[in-house]
């Protein structure tokens, strides 16, 4: 049975949210159970209460700032992989603290081929 | 701390300069022109006395023989004609025991002079003692400075003649009403004894009045003349630093103004010498400062324009991502048919170009530092391939790669790396309208252990001018050309630019025509 990889998206766009799960639940070699969220503190309390392989973090959240969202969320749970996402300007606009942290980078709009691409990379070096 | 005088400091630099330069004139004439006077002064009295001493000596010889002779009458007519000369205030002549015997003044006549008088204290300094001084001496001259007049006297020397000769000699009765005594018996006697040395003197007075009015005069023309030079001087100077200094700096500072004002349309007019060198360093200043303010300015709107195409590109990215996915989903759909299918591949592929034009604008607005991190150049150049695959533009081309095994990482932004990717693949796909292969390789190169990616078009089919764009360096802004093909290139060049990088075209027979990335590893 092929292994599932649990992916937890936060984005205060619910479509951005609708695109995650429409790329990952798209048939392919790897399976992904999905869940996501609009709001920044509900996401540290679903990674609080859940284990996640990948979260998915949009870097203009409302409520907590980037950095210190994707701190929490390292300090809950070290092990997972944080994909930083961005409707601005590549990865220039995000800052150096945040980008030390992430584990990878998603420039919107992104497609179903670069974000598949993107987590297999990543779960390829969490095998590694 | 000296602090200026308020009033001094609305004073210009050329009137200072020239009361001071005025002042220093007027000293320097005002000292000459006293030391001069004085010593003309000097000498003037001088030469008078000279005059006057031979006049002295003139009129002891031309009167010694009427003295001798006794002819009181013939002396004192020549005393009155001396008289009339000019200058000449009177002439006294007196006798060893101080008592004028004659004078063109009737009243002094008989009359005994004080022993204080020069005349007596010449030799009798201590009263009646005698004189040791030599007889040289005897002459003198004294300026009485308030009146103006100067008094010469000569003594009248004992001669042979004088005690020898009966010519001038007197009676028993005579000499006893001389010596005040009486009853002696007529019998001739000489007047003077040979043992007495001086027997008189001859004294005259002579006005150096004119003189010194005339030399009053001098003074009063030199001081005239020296104020007269000492103003001519300084306005010569202040007409002369104002044109030369004042006017060239004036119009330097009002220049500053201006410019401080924020006016930079007026150049200061070019001189020559020190002035006018800084007048043109002042005027290029103004020019890079007007060139520096463009600069900001369009820095400012510049830095406007991408922060808010950020925001507008942020609120296109979102649901962009949602046409992109949906479409891709769609595309996947087995039920779905190949007319729908060919749809979704339009909306694909538009909504691809968006995406790019996007980027590429922002990339434009925006010149941030990049996010540097090491990136695998393969995964990249497969992530870029995979998103055209689906186009249809690449329907008919088939992509060869040409890859290691094993890739180099290589510091860079893999956004800014794979939109550059993306651009090359969609300038190229443009320009094979008729299909065919694009060859797409990358070399680690060992003898400058730099990454290559050529991008290679056998059958030649990528333009001229775009060859041309990438072998020269112009942007799309200098060009004019704002067409998407030209802002694509010249962000691919901006980007490669700041991995400092190269990117250009090369065109071989046999090989086609490549376009060549050269990235630092």
């Amino acid at each position: 049975m092929p292994e599932t990889v649990r992916v937890l998206a936060i984005d205060r766009e619910e479509i951005i949210l609708k695109s995650i799960v429409k790329a990952l639940t798209a048939k392919g070699s790897t399976t992904f159970a999905v869940k996501t969220t609009t709001s920044a503190l509900e996401g540290l309390k679903i990674v609080r209460n859940d284990v996640f392989d990948v979260v998915f973090v949009d870097v203009a959240m409302a409520g907590l700032n980037s950095a210190e969202l994707l701190r929490r969320i390292k300090h809950t749970s070290p092990s997972v992989s944080v994909i930083l996402t961005s409707g601005h300007l590549s990865g220039t606009s995000f800052p150096e603290e945040v980008s030390m942290n992430a584990d990878g980078f998603l420039s919107k709009p992104f497609t179903t081929g670069e974000i598949r691409s993107l987590l297999s990379s990543i779960l390829r070096k969490r095998k590694g | 701390m000296i602090r200026p005088v308020p009033m001094l400091k609305h004073i210009s630099i050329s009137t200072r300069i020239s009361i001071l330069l005025g002042l220093i004139i007027l000293v320097i004439m005002g000292v000459f022109s006293a030391v001069s006077l004085m010593k003309q002064q000097r000498d003037s009295v001088d030469a008078l006395s000279r005059s006057t001493l031979l006049l002295s000596q003139t009129t002891e010889k031309i009167l010694r023989l009427s003295m001798l002779k006794n002819r009181c009458d013939d002396i004192s007519a020549a005393i009155k004609d001396i008289v009339g000369n000019e200058g000449i205030r009177s002439v006294r002549i007196l006798n060893h025991e101080g008592i004028i015997k004659f004078s063109s003044r009737r009243s002094e006549l008989e009359q005994h002079i004080s022993r204080t008088n020069r005349l007596c204290t010449n030799c009798h300094a201590g009263g009646d003692s005698i004189s040791i001084q030599p007889i040289s001496s005897f002459y003198n001259y004294h300026l009485n400075q308030q009146t103006g007049i100067i008094y010469s006297s000569l003594p009248i020397y004992n001669a042979p003649g004088c005690y020898n000769g009966d010519c001038h000699a007197t009676t028993s009765d005579e000499a006893a009403a001389h010596s005040g005594r009486s009853g002696a018996v007529q019998a001739i006697h000489p007047v003077h004894d040979s043992s007495e040395t001086i027997l008189g003197f001859i004294e005259i007075e002579v006005s150096a009045k004119k003189i010194m009015a005339d030399i009053s005069r001098s003074r009063m023309q030199l001081i005239f003349l020296s104020t007269m030079i000492a103003l001519a001087a300084s306005a010569i100077a202040y007409f002369s630093i104002s044109f030369l200094v004042g006017k060239p700096v004036k119009r330097l500072v009002d220049g500053t103004r201006r410019v401080a004002k924020g006016d930079f349309s007026q150049q200061i007019p070019s001189g020559r010498a020190e002035l006018g060198v800084l007048a043109d360093s002042f005027n290029h200043m103004q020019r890079q400062l007007l060139s520096t303010q463009s600069q900001l300015i369009e820095s400012e709107k510049l830095a406007s324009v991408g922060k808010i195409a950020d925001e507008i590109a942020n609120d296109i990215n979102n649901p962009l991502t949602g046409v992109i996915i949906f479409s891709e989903s769609l595309i996947g759909q087995p039920e779905i048919g190949e007319s729908d299918k060919a749809d979704c591949q339009t909306i694909l592929q538009e909504a691809l170009k968006i995406r790019e034009s996007v980027r590429n604008i922002l990339s434009l607005a925006r010149k941030e530092k990049p996010n540097f991190l090491p990136v695998d150049i393969g995964s990249l150049l497969d992530q870029a391939i995979s998103i055209v695959r689906k186009l249809s533009n690449f329907r008919n081309i088939r992509i060869v790669t040409a890859m290691p095994k094993v890739f180099q990482k290589v510091s860079a932004d893999p956004g800014l790396l794979e939109q550059v990717f993306l651009n090359l693949l969609l300038i190229t796909s443009d320009n094979m309208q008729a299909g065919g292969v694009l060859n797409l390789s990358t070399t680690n190169r060992e003898k400058d252990g730099k990454i290559e990616i050529r991008f290679t078009d056998k059958r030649g089919s990528i333009s001229q001018s775009i060859l041309q764009a990438l072998s020269e360096q112009v942007t799309a802004a200098d060009s004019g050309d704002i067409g998407r093909t030209s802002i694509s290139l010249s962000v691919c060049k901006d980007i490669v630019a700041l991995h400092k990088g190269k990117i250009y075209a090369a065109s071989e027979t046999g090989t086609g025509t490549s376009i060549v990335i050269e990235l630092p590893a």
